[in-house]
């Protein structure tokens, strides 16, 4: 067997062709995860949204039961999934945290500062979410930024045009375009 | 002085063993998946595991999912341990401890 000779030129760049490896590596599990989560709330959103759309009287229930599923769904997939480094906790308490605040200062926006209609907490509370998704993707990559695009321009369409079939909208919008999203990650 | 591992040191071994290096131990990538992240071909692909394998570097694991076949590559810990001491020969390298 011939040992390979190399220069620190050719060491180097194939040390960038590894870290450039490792980048895809860990793009692809975040996307991969990032699927699943998209898809879990997917489902969650486009039933939340047609039972408002089917059953008004229960819509309250019915979200406050979508949120805290999707919620609970999304710390146990952190669980489950836990960061491929030595120090990390299967459970950052701050992952709950951020829900906790993003979920007060929704309600503070909604109903306390403002007193939002069905139609409005409708489209509150998607663009509000597209938008940290958006801004997540500035970091972690161009495909929820992408998603959230999307979302957000279908979503207003609906608010200004989609008259009472406007939660039947949103459940193939929000719902659909997030089980749609997460399969796409699956694909880049 | 270490010295460089022949077997990872070509291109396409090198991209395979730190694409399977980046997974937590126990972890593997599919083969459609590999193919995707190293930009190879099947037969190339195929070939350099095959290589990776002989060597006991690798892991291949060949299942069913439905009807369709799923071949699964999983870094060894020979593996890892040799792609670890490449690594470390490479910054030797360029920090100037050998030619």
């Amino acid at each position: 067997m011939v040992t390979a000779m190399i220069d620190s030129k050719q060491a180097a760049e194939a040390l960038a062709e590894i870290d450039d490896i490792v980048q895809r590596v860990r793009q692809s599990r975040l996307y991969e995860l990032a699927s699943l989560a998209a898809i879990w709330w997917g489902v969650l959103v486009f039933a939340g949204n047609l039972v408002t759309w089917a059953w008004p009287l229960y819509a309250g229930y019915a979200w406050i039961a979508v949120d805290v599923v999707g919620v609970a769904g999304l710390v146990a997939l952190r669980v489950f999934n836990p960061p491929h480094h030595a120090y990390g906790a299967a459970f950052d308490i701050r992952l709950l945290l951020v829900f906790v605040l993003f979920f007060a200062f929704g309600y503070l926006c909604t109903s306390v500062i403002g007193q939002f209609g069905p139609r409005q907490q409708g489209t509150f509370w998607p663009l509000y979410f597209m938008l940290f998704y958006m801004l997540a993707g500035l970091w972690f990559g161009t495909a929820f930024v992408a998603i959230g695009l999307v979302i957000t321009a279908l979503t207003l369409i609906g608010f200004f045009y989609i008259g009472a079939a406007f939660p039947l909208w949103m459940a193939f919008v929000n719902g659909g375009g997030l089980i749609l999203g997460g399969l796409w990650m699956r694909r880049i | 002085m270490a010295e460089l591992d022949d077997i990872i040191h070509q291109p396409l071994r090198l991209k395979i063993m730190a694409a399977l290096n980046a997974l937590p131990v126990a972890s593997g990538l599919e083969f459609a998946r590999l193919k995707k992240l190293t930009g190879a071909t099947d037969g190339n692909l195929g070939a350099h595991i095959e290589t990776l394998a002989k060597a006991g570097y690798v892991s291949v694991d060949k299942a069913f999912v439905g009807k369709k076949p799923q071949t699964t590559v999983t870094a060894t810990a020979a593996g890892r341990g040799a792609f670890a001491r490449h690594v470390a020969t490479l910054q030797e390298i360029i920090a100037g401890k050998q030619v």
